[in-house]
């Protein structure tokens, strides 16, 4: 077992490697260069490498639209795309094992909101202290503070993600704002037209969790304190609020039956097909399901409304995702890399570029502009400058929490024992020991 | 893997008795030679294999905090995790699937290798359509059997009529559909490695015992399983040391959710997810130990005749 994963990091880094080295090859035109670092030798001119992975990173993709729009408008100043793989634990391992190298094959590194604080403390990325006064004013807040550590920038905003509730309008006429409703809504809907009632992101999985936070927010609760040294999940009952409802939900069928097994396209899959009343997804879903790209049995027949909460809040919760770019602190060239991760969290054309993308953008005028005819940015808009935000804490120990949480709340929702209360004391002390 | 390791020493201990006495001084050169022709080969597994098992075993006694060393650790990630009911959940479920799958594989795999060892017509097409699930990436066939297990949309719950059965989402479940996606795809391969000693059996020994009148049942008791011992033996240890290992499956259908969580699984969430080096390398190294364990036991209970060589042959 031991070779097999060892093998496995090989592989990696040795993919990692010969990625590298067919990368900088046309560009280095020395020609010879084999092994002999030639990308670090070439130092200052050099183009930038923007490492960052999935299916929009891929030629054609929004991020290499917003890298050639670079390129058109600073042809002196290039930067490229180093495509990493399209799973977020694989893109991860791939910038982890050049950055704990100290290596500056990457300057720019497409960071998911919950590893800044692990690369933080790692000391892999250069701090943006010095430019976020430039970027400020224009980006909205939560996408903002997502990017932030102790209360210092390391991670440029770039875009920002929040789930939404799905629902049908041929079934439904008003959304539900509470969770109580919801179970009335969509469940009597759902009875009338013989489908499910709901569908989410049930399986044991980083989704998961976000569903949960959803709750847990929206019951509102907290997970740690401000400085992540605390675990606040235990203090009050909303964490077993939230446990409890999906407990119940799960139980009275309130969930879709394959719930437990589904992440984003499984819920998709079942909703799009008219399997269901009301879905929790990310508003990837809106433009997919009307059906001009796919078939949709829905198409024409949904909206979105904000994810309820247990006391009716306006606005609803959100929990905050997306891609932040960091600064790789070993990079040759820090500023010509603080530059562009500037020019791309504040550039109308770029944040433009990922609003039509279903990339949700950070920068608040293009909500504002966009707004009135693009029925998702308008909504999102409202979300995230609500106070219904919540982000999940930028503590370097982020994956471990995750895992831990992933094991327990989905044991526990999924089965009726033991007691709510005590699956949430038993979280507490795990996530206890991981922010230690 | 394991099994080559510990084969190869075996043969000279064994050979080296018989021959004796005379030329003494041409056997030591022979031998020696032979030393050093193999010595490339014994290095090169020494590079590839040993060295990631004694790194992994070096870096399991060192505290992690995330992916930054603390320090020497001793023991103390050992404790942690045998004390930890963790890894003796993975154990157990690792070991529920290695028995069941084999024996699955086993059966179901003599089966065929019997068909495809009949002469009828359609015997071509026959043995490719068997061989099509071993060909097939094991994740892929992971990703198929997930959306036909999956609740939604269901193919297998329509055919069999059972609505909203939720195999991924519930135990053990679960851990049934795994067994299946792995029997599925691996009974071939054991129909394989039988088929190939099946052919070596002599046809006039049937021959011989239907003349004296030996029921069918009878010349597959007394003739084919003794003579398909040694590829039986292979086929089941293969299969075992494969299945203790056990990752990609768990890892695409259930994510180690609903009792799926092997060893593999455990080692994969703490060398790459967390990621926690040192409890990981623990974990890798106590999955190493447990499978040669196994691995060992197996040749020594079952096949220690057949691996060291029979003296009469």
């Amino acid at each position: 077992m031991a070779r097999r994963f060892a093998r496995f990091t090989a592989v990696m880094a040795l993919a990692l490697v010969a990625a590298a080295c067919a990368g900088s090859s046309p560009e280095g035109s020395a020609g010879g260069g084999e092994g002999e670092g030639g990308g670090e030798g070439g130092g200052g001119g050099e183009e930038l490498v923007f490492a960052i992975g999935g299916a929009d990173a891929q030629p054609g993709g929004t991020h290499t639209q917003v890298v050639d729009l670079w390129n058109e408008q600073n042809p002196d100043k290039p930067v490229r795309i180093e495509v990493l793989p399209n799973e977020a634990d694989e893109q991860r391992n791939a910038q982890a094992l050049e950055l704990q190298a100290q290596g500056s094959n990457f300057d720019l590194l497409g960071v998911d909101v919950i590893w800044t604080g692990e690369y933080a403390v790692n000391g892999w990325l250069a701090s943006l202290e010095d430019v976020r006064g430039e970027v400020e004013d224009q980006v909205l807040e939560g996408p903002l503070e997502s990017g932030l550590f102790e209360g210092e920038l390391f991670a440029m905003p770039y875009n920002t993600n929040a789930g939404f509730l799905y629902y049908r309008t041929d079934l439904i006429d008003t959304a539900p704002t509470t969770w109580d409703e919801a179970r009335e809504i969509c469940g009597a809907a759902a009875e009338e037209a013989g489908i499910s009632a709901y569908v989410g992101q049930g399986s044991q999985y980083e989704g998961m969790v976000v569903n949960y936070l959803e709750y847990l927010y929206g019951a509102g609760g907290e997970l740690l304190s401000e400085d992540g040294s605390e675990v606040l999940l235990g203090e009050g009952d909303a964490a077993t609020t939230a446990l409890e409802f999906m407990r119940t939900a799960q139980a009275e069928g309130f969930y879709d039956p394959g719930f437990n097994t589904m992440t984003e396209e499984e819920a998709r899959g079942v909703f799009q097909s008219g399997g269901a009343a009301c879905m929790r997804n990310w508003p990837y879903a809106y433009t997919l399901m009307n059906g001009e790209e796919e078939e949709s049995a829905v198409a024409g027949n949904y909206d979105i409304a904000p994810i309820p909460t247990f006391t009716g809040t306006e606005g609803g919760t959100a929990v905050l995702g997306g891609f932040n770019i960091g600064v790789n602190a070993f990079s040759d060239n820090v500023e010509g890399a603080k530059e562009f991760v500037v020019w791309a969290a504040t550039n109308d054309e770029v944040q433009t570029l990922l609003g039509e993308r279903s990339l949700p953008p950070v920068k608040a005028s293009v909500y504002e502009e966009l707004g009135a005819e693009d029925p998702v940015l308008g909504q999102l808009g409202e979300i995230l400058t609500s106070d219904a935000i919540g982000v999940r804490p930028p503590v370097p120990a982020w994956s471990s929490i995750s895992e831990d949480m992933q094991e327990t709340i989905y044991s526990c929702y999924t089965s009726d024992s033991p007691p709510a209360e005590q699956c949430i004391s038993d979280l507490v002390t795990a996530i206890q020991e991981d922010v230690e | 893997m394991a099994s080559s390791a510990s084969t190869a020493p075996a043969p000279p201990a064994g050979a080296v008795p018989p021959g004796g006495e005379r030329a003494k001084s041409r056997e030591i050169s022979v031998g020696a030679l032979a030393r050093l022709f193999v010595a490339p080969s014994i290095i090169t597994m020494a590079l590839v294999a040993l060295f990631p098992i004694l790194y992994a075993a070096y870096l399991s006694l060192f505290e992690y905090r995330g992916r930054q060393q603390q320090g020497f650790a001793g023991l103390d990630n050992y404790v942690d995790v045998l004390t930890g009911g963790r890894f003796w959940d993975a154990v157990i479920t690792t070991l529920i699937f290695t028995v069941a799958s084999v024996a699955f594989e086993f059966v179901i795999g003599m089966g065929f290798a019997l068909l495809m060892n009949q002469a009828f017509v359609g015997r071509g097409v026959t043995r490719a359509t068997i061989l099509i699930p071993w060909v097939i990436p094991t994740v892929i066939s992971a990703q198929m059997w997930f959306f036909m297990l999956n609740v939604n949309p269901g193919f297998i719950n329509n055919l069999l009529g059972l609505g909203g059965f939720n195999w991924l989402g519930s135990e053990p479940w679960a851990l049934v559909s795994i067994i299946l996606a792995d029997v599925w795809k691996t009974a071939p391969f054991v129909a394989l490695l039988l088929l190939a000693g099946l052919q070596t059996i002599p046809e006039d020994m049937y021959e011989a015992a239907r003349v004296d009148g030996a029921t069918a049942w009878q010349r597959f008791t007394r003739i084919t399983l003794p003579l398909l011992k040694p590829a039986i033996f292979v086929a089941l240890l293969f299969r075992t040391v494969d299945s203790l290992r056990i990752f990609d499956l768990p890892a695409v259908m259930t994510g180690g959710s609903n009792g799926t969580t092997t060893l593999s699984v455990l080692v994969q969430r703490f060398i790459v997810a967390e990621p926690n080096p040192g409890v990981g390398a623990t974990l890798s190294t106590l999955t190493f130990v447990v499978v040669l364990g196994i691995g060992v036991l197996f040749v020594g209970l079952i096949g220690r005749d057949l691996v060291i060589g029979d003296p009469e042959d």
